[in-house]
């Protein structure tokens, strides 16, 4: 029981690795990314790939850089195009990695995959612990992640994000650099993907171009928009959510006997769907709002603010 | 206003009992004898229509063996089976669930190579049995403690006999058109060189990604320059849009197909109408035709007389070989039943075709050589499958007609 919850939590883990990333690139400066799946894919290829050459350490670093890297140069690629366009460029670019991956042999050992990927630490721990140590190694880069990603949010640059994503003509018009601030937050997003990316090759310990796939990306999504649009905190619990909905309903056939395997899978995806459907009929905001400081606190003239803000939901004027 | 239907306290609170719904389910499962036995099958993704037969199938052999008095004294099977889900990641926290949390004893299934090589680690690791479905050779490669065997003919085994029957047929010169998988890819080197032993040519080699929304393109590269034949290497999704593409082209070249594609235990002809199944060949590893309890077999899964089962009847024979290797080694403990396996499935001993049969006589202390519903289940030092001859048959009006068996 134990083990099965370790892997459920790893599990969590990357998801929500994935999740503050995209969280910070969608939720908070409002650049739609499709392309997750690819970003973590090149993440964990590039681990597998190095770990055994330059350490694991080094490759983490490496996986984080070359995903950065990449994330820079699509967003340069959407410099001349509209802001939808950037969902579709990404889409093609995560669709671009997968078909790389599959049909590059020599390196990617092509539809096989690489097996026996090192851990980190392999050779301190006994086997039998090694899933709790990568458990402690996963949480605390998950800890490290969301500090610095919260620091980010909060601080002058997180706030030109924001104003970015609400209205780039009017961050444009005082003179903020759209397109640079549009391309450090990608890459910042890009690097986390990155490191999601490397803690699942060291979690699986094999990869192959199937592991990566648009499902990865929708769970992202769905965990962004389940927990709340620009709240990081919001995000762990949408990821935990989802992971648990996922996890959970594996065990409503051995509750509900009548149920056969078939109808289970059907139901428990099926499921899953409508959970998200629901959670936006009754809380369009997500779990957690993201936090802001209005000017209402300021102002102390609640009517006033209200107007000011337009993005939030009329029913739910005040809470968090 | 808050609305009251999910707010964090509630969530906080049904996130807190979880563990202790989970607790119950783990509780019920260890009580009582029953042997419990796991299983990773897909019912979801591309190789989601191959799931409900194999579920049949198990469940046919547990209940069969169960109403025959069940194993050691009485005791009942008892099958757990988690979704595949045609992805390694579903396989790894399925089969998490399976040894830790329903305890059990081996976990089989697996139809898709990646799934079953993300489980293997795991499996060995707890000391379990694993059994596949899936035949890229790096499964039963490198240390498996002897642990993990595979009830299916290997990718390597696989081209060679394709490379015959385009043989039989007169083919000399042949193009390949493959899907870019594990499965797969493995075959494609052994057919090159099978065909060139037997003075052939392969003339071109089309790889494929799968889950396209079209094959046109790569149907034309490979038909277009009409060779006398085209060795289509698919599963059951691409195999079909692949026919209509064929069909509609127009190509005279000859298809010989997999049996995993132009099969399916029957799932392809469901799937396309007789005209566009017309003339294609394929060919998979033979089930033992002509023995009465494949036939049994056959009629139990509601199929019609002479269907041929690969998945389905793997695993039946996957559930038997457990129980005969369990009774037969007085046990139930993984690392000990594990060396029984051999000594049940492989010659000498009087040949036991019937599981209720077998078990008695093996309860009897007779050596016996069980042979299955899929293969004749005999294994060699590493765990795969020997003697796997494979069924050579032609689609004509809607139906499929065996030609030969090849070895």
């Amino acid at each position: 029981m134990t083990a099965y919850l370790v892997t459920i939590l790893v599990i969590v883990a990357i998801a929500t690795l994935v999740g503050l990333a995209l969280n910070f690139q969608w939720g908070c400066a409002g650049l739609v990314n499709f392309g997750v799946a690819g970003f973590v894919a090149l993440g964990a290829y590039a681990t597998a790939l190095l770990t055994p050459v330059v350490g694991w350490f080094a490759a983490m670093l490496a996986a984080a850089a070359l995903s950065a890297l990449l994330s820079v140069f699509l967003a340069l690629l959407s410099i001349r195009l509209a802001d939808d366009y950037l969902a579709i460029v990404t889409l093609g670019f995560g669709e671009a990695v997968r078909l790389v991956l599959l049909n590059e042999g020599w390196l990617t050992g092509g539809a096989l995959g690489i097996a026996g990927i090192p851990r980190p630490f392999a050779s301190l721990i006994a086997p039998e612990h090694a899933d709790f140590a990568l458990l402690g190694f996963a949480v605390a880069l998950v800890g490290i992640v969301y500090i610095i990603l919260e620091a980010l949010v909060r601080s002058p640059f997180g706030r030109v994000l924001r104003a970015l994503r609400d209205d780039p003509v009017v961050a444009a018009s005082l003179a903020k650099p759209v397109l640079i601030l549009r391309i450090k937050a990608f890459a910042v997003g890009g690097a986390v993907m990155g490191l999601a990316g490397a803690m699942h090759a060291f979690y699986m310990t094999y990869i192959d171009p199937s592991q990566f796939t648009a499902i990865t990306t929708s769970y992202a999504f769905m965990a962004v928009i389940a927990g709340g649009r620009g709240s990081n905190t919001g995000l762990m619990i949408g990821a935990g959510t989802i992971m648990l909905l996922l996890e959970g309903t594996r065990f409503l056939k051995d509750l509900i006997p009548a149920l056969d395997g078939a109808q289970i899978a059907a139901l428990r995806l099926g499921g899953v769907g409508v959970g998200i459907v629901l959670l936006l009929l009754l809380r369009p905001q997500g779990l957690l709002r993201e936090p802001q400081r209005k000017a209402a606190s300021l102002l102390a003239d609640p009517e006033r603010a209200d107007a000011a803000d337009p993005s939030l939901p009329a029913s739910h004027p005040q809470e968090i | 206003m808050a609305l009251p239907i999910l707010n964090r306290r509630h969530l906080v609170a049904g996130l807190g009992l979880a563990p202790f719904a989970i607790r119950s389910v783990e509780g019920a499962a260890a009580q009582g004898a029953e042997i419990p036995l796991g299983f990773v099958i897909p019912f979801t993704g591309a190789t989601g229509p191959y799931g409900p037969d194999m579920k049949k199938a198990a469940d046919l052999a547990t209940k069969t063996i169960n109403d025959a008095g069940g194993i050691l004294g009485g005791r009942k099977l008892k099958l757990f089976i988690e979704d595949e889900e045609t992805s390694a990641t579903a396989s790894v926290t399925a089969t998490r669930k399976l040894l830790e949390v329903d305890r059990v004893e081996m976990v089989g299934g697996f139809w898709g190579s990646p799934p079953a090589l993300a489980a293997k680690p795991l499996i060995v690791g707890a000391n379990k049995v694993q059994m596949v479905s899936a035949a890229a050779p790096a499964i039963t490669e490198g240390d498996t403690k002897n642990l993990v065997y595979r009830f299916q003919a290997k990718s390597t085994q696989w081209g060679p006999a394709g490379a015959k029957i385009l043989k039989d047929l007169g083919v000399k010169k042949v193009a390949v058109l493959a899907q870019q998988n594990p499965f797969i890819v493995a075959m494609v080197e052994p057919f090159k060189a099978e065909m060139a032993k037997r003075d052939g040519t392969v003339t071109d080699v089309v790889m494929y990604n799968p889950d396209q929304a079209s094959y046109r393109a790569e149907v034309q590269k490979a038909f277009g320059p009409e060779p006398e034949a085209v060795f289509v290497l698919a599963l059951l999704t691409d195999m079909v849009a692949i026919a209509k593409e064929i069909y509609r082209g127009g190509f005279r070249s000859k298809v010989l197909a997999l049996g995993t594609g132009a099969d399916a235990d029957g799932a392809f002809l469901k799937s396309v109408s007789p005209e566009v199944a017309e003339g294609i060949h394929h060919l998979q590893p033979a089930p033992p035709l002509n023995s009465i309890s494949y036939k049994k077999f056959v009629k139990s899964m509601g199929a019609p007389d002479g269907t041929v089962f690969l998945f389905a009847g793997n695993m039946y024979d996957q559930v038997c070989v457990t129980a005969l290797a369990m009774e037969h080694a007085k046990s139930t403990e993984a690392l000990v039943w594990a060396k029984s396996i051999r000594a049940v499935c492989n010659p000498p001993g009087d040949e036991a075709d019937d599981i209720a049969v077998a078990l008695e006589r093996v309860r009897l202390g007779h050596d016996i050589n069980y042979i299955g519903a899929g293969a004749t289940c005999d294994f060699n030092d590493q765990g795969d499958q020997l003697n796997r001859s494979f069924l050579h048959q032609v689609i004509e009006g809607g139906k499929n007609r065996i030609i030969d068996v090849v070895s």
